[in-house]
């Protein structure tokens, strides 16, 4: 077991979280289809779906494989949540780039910069209650911590509570952001498929 | 819903084939998923490339404007719906003619985080590029907030300002000036008598009952600035060139190019009677009018209704706008 992140870790991570989207692909939709389009199911599945086709051509540069799984998963579709991901991958690209190992112990930074990126291109802040807010009490919640299977762990339980402390707010950002009213008592559909993700690594 | 389609969701894709096999002389067809229109001939060695890209249903908007004196590429989207971030920048690859690329296209929340994406990959690959975006829709918000305006009519006047610009061989930072120019010197205000439906959705974008019109909705059926009964032409044109006006002051001698642009429905005619209203009242004001466009340039599928776009000249952006171009819906 390699002491950090490595292309063959994130392949295999990859694998698990598109294997978990195709699970939720519906509960996304139905998710979605109250507060937005109703396509974030699809729009996961396929988006998933272009970066395992990528997978056996990612080189052992996690920077440079970073970067292709996020070129992957903008290839097909311009959905907002999709680029805002590919975002956050592009951010961990550019500080990962050149090496074969990235210490566990990183990951909570990693996290930190992409909510900055995230945040700058998409416009939205922390407590607009998005996949930021989830993102930002993974980043909280990992911390320190240099072991894959705590940080899952952590994680996960991070984005519970994330889910959990905003479902009784408005949405301030998004589409949602029009239906204010009716996201109370609802889950941010973008939370909720972040939530799959970090499921699939538990 | 009425409508010449096969599959729904093949609506893009089969415009898109039937685009190219009409006009193979000016497009040709990229991408893997082939939703990059880019000049047949490929990028011009030293030009300046500019790029645009956007949902579809706007058509001559954004795709038919490819050709010469005008766009080098563009990305295509699902109707009303921004194209992905790859589409985008294997768009501005097709663009570049190794002086960099211009990235020129609406002001819309998902079009401008995916082409900047597009443009952070780009740069990652060591091609140089600039941003400007189109925001001529005064109804879409206040003048001390234009840079949050909406992209709609006016993206035809700095496609061919700038694509004039770039074709004289100037470089990047000339070509993106003159870009921003011509979005500063452009505004735009429409009317919608009738909504247009998405085809994968089958149903209206909003309604407007069968005695009612609304000034300043946008081109996706955005909300606009005020909703009442039909008023004879006169009367809709004059409020349109009244707010025009009170937005960007003309005075005696200024010359302005204008644009009366059918959203889709509306006929030729009714564009003309609207044009002998609107040219009443530049009249009135001093202002000479140059080289007008009346027809169906920026649209929303089958939307009836029309919009007005003023685009003010100076001794810069005059010559440009005469400048020579060439494209299936454009050619001076």
């Amino acid at each position: 077991m390699p002491a950090g992140l490595t292309t063959n870790v994130l392949s295999d991570g990859i694998k698990r979280i598109v294997a978990k989207l195709e699970a939720s692909a519906d509960e996304l939709n139905a998710l979605d289809a109250s507060l937005g389009d109703g396509d974030l199911g699809v729009t996961m599945v396929r988006g998933g779906r272009s970066v395992l086709a990528e997978l056996p051509n990612l080189p052992d540069d996690v920077g440079m494989a970073l970067l292709m799984c996020a070129q992957a998963l903008t290839r097909l579709s311009g959905s907002t949540y999709g680029t805002l991901l590919a975002t956050g991958l592009m951010s961990a690209a550019k500080s990962t780039k050149g090496r074969h190992e990235v210490p566990w112990s990183e990951m909570s930074s990693l996290v930190g910069n992409a909510i900055g990126a995230m945040s700058q291109r998409g416009g939205g802040k922390l407590g607009d209650k998005t996949v930021l807010d989830a993102l930002d009490s993974v980043r909280v919640a990992t911390d320190g911590l240099d072991d894959p299977a705590a940080l899952a762990a952590a994680a996960n339980e991070a984005v519970a509570g994330a889910l959990e402390r905003f479902r009784e707010q408005p949405s301030r950002q998004g589409r949602a952001r029009i239906f204010a009213e009716k996201s109370v008592g609802k889950d941010d559909p973008g939370m909720v498929a972040f939530k799959r993700i970090t499921e699939a690594l538990k | 819903m009425k409508k010449i389609l096969n599959d729904p969701f093949a609506y893009v894709d089969e415009m898109l084939e039937g685009l190219c096999l009409a006009h193979p002389e000016y497009y040709r067809r990229l991408g893997p998923e082939g939703r990059v229109i880019a000049r047949a001939g490929g990028p011009v060695k030293g030009k300046v490339g500019i790029v645009s890209g956007g949902g579809s249903g706007h058509l001559p908007v954004f795709t038919g404007y490819v050709g010469k004196g005008l766009l080098d590429a563009c990305a295509i989207g699902e109707v009303f719906s921004s194209p992905s971030a790859e589409q985008m920048a294997e768009a501005m690859r097709a663009a570049n003619g190794g002086a960099g690329v211009l990235r020129l296209y609406g002001n819309y929340g998902g079009d401008n985080m995916n082409f900047d994406m597009a443009g952070e990959m780009l740069e990652m690959e060591g091609i140089e590029s600039t941003t400007v975006r189109v925001a001529d829709d005064i109804a879409s918000a206040p003048p001390e907030a234009r840079a949050k305006r909406r992209g709609v009519a006016g993206l035809v006047y700095a496609y061919k300002l700038a694509g004039a610009k770039a074709e004289s061989m100037a470089t990047l930072g000339q070509v993106t000036a003159v870009a921003q120019k011509a979005v500063d010197a452009c505004r735009s205000i429409g009317v919608a008598l009738t909504p247009c439906t998405v085809p994968s959705v089958g149903r209206p974008t909003f309604s407007l009952s069968d005695d009612e019109m609304e000034i300043g909705m946008g081109i996706h059926g955005e909300p606009g600035v005020q909703r009442g009964p039909l008023r004879p032409a006169d009367v809709i044109t004059d409020e349109m060139v009244r707010r025009l006006l009170s937005d960007m002051p003309l005075k005696d001698g200024d010359r302005i190019s204008l644009l009366v642009n059918s959203l889709g429905a509306t006929p030729h005619e009714e564009l003309y009677i609207a044009y002998r209203q609107v040219s009443k009242r530049l009249m009135e004001v001093g202002a000479e009018i140059v080289m007008p466009l009346v027809g169906r340039y920026a649209t929303s599928m089958e939307m009836a209704g029309m919009s007005v776009t003023f685009c003010k000249m100076d001794e810069e952006l005059e010559p440009l706008l005469k400048a020579p171009c060439d494209c299936p819906f454009l050619r001076i």
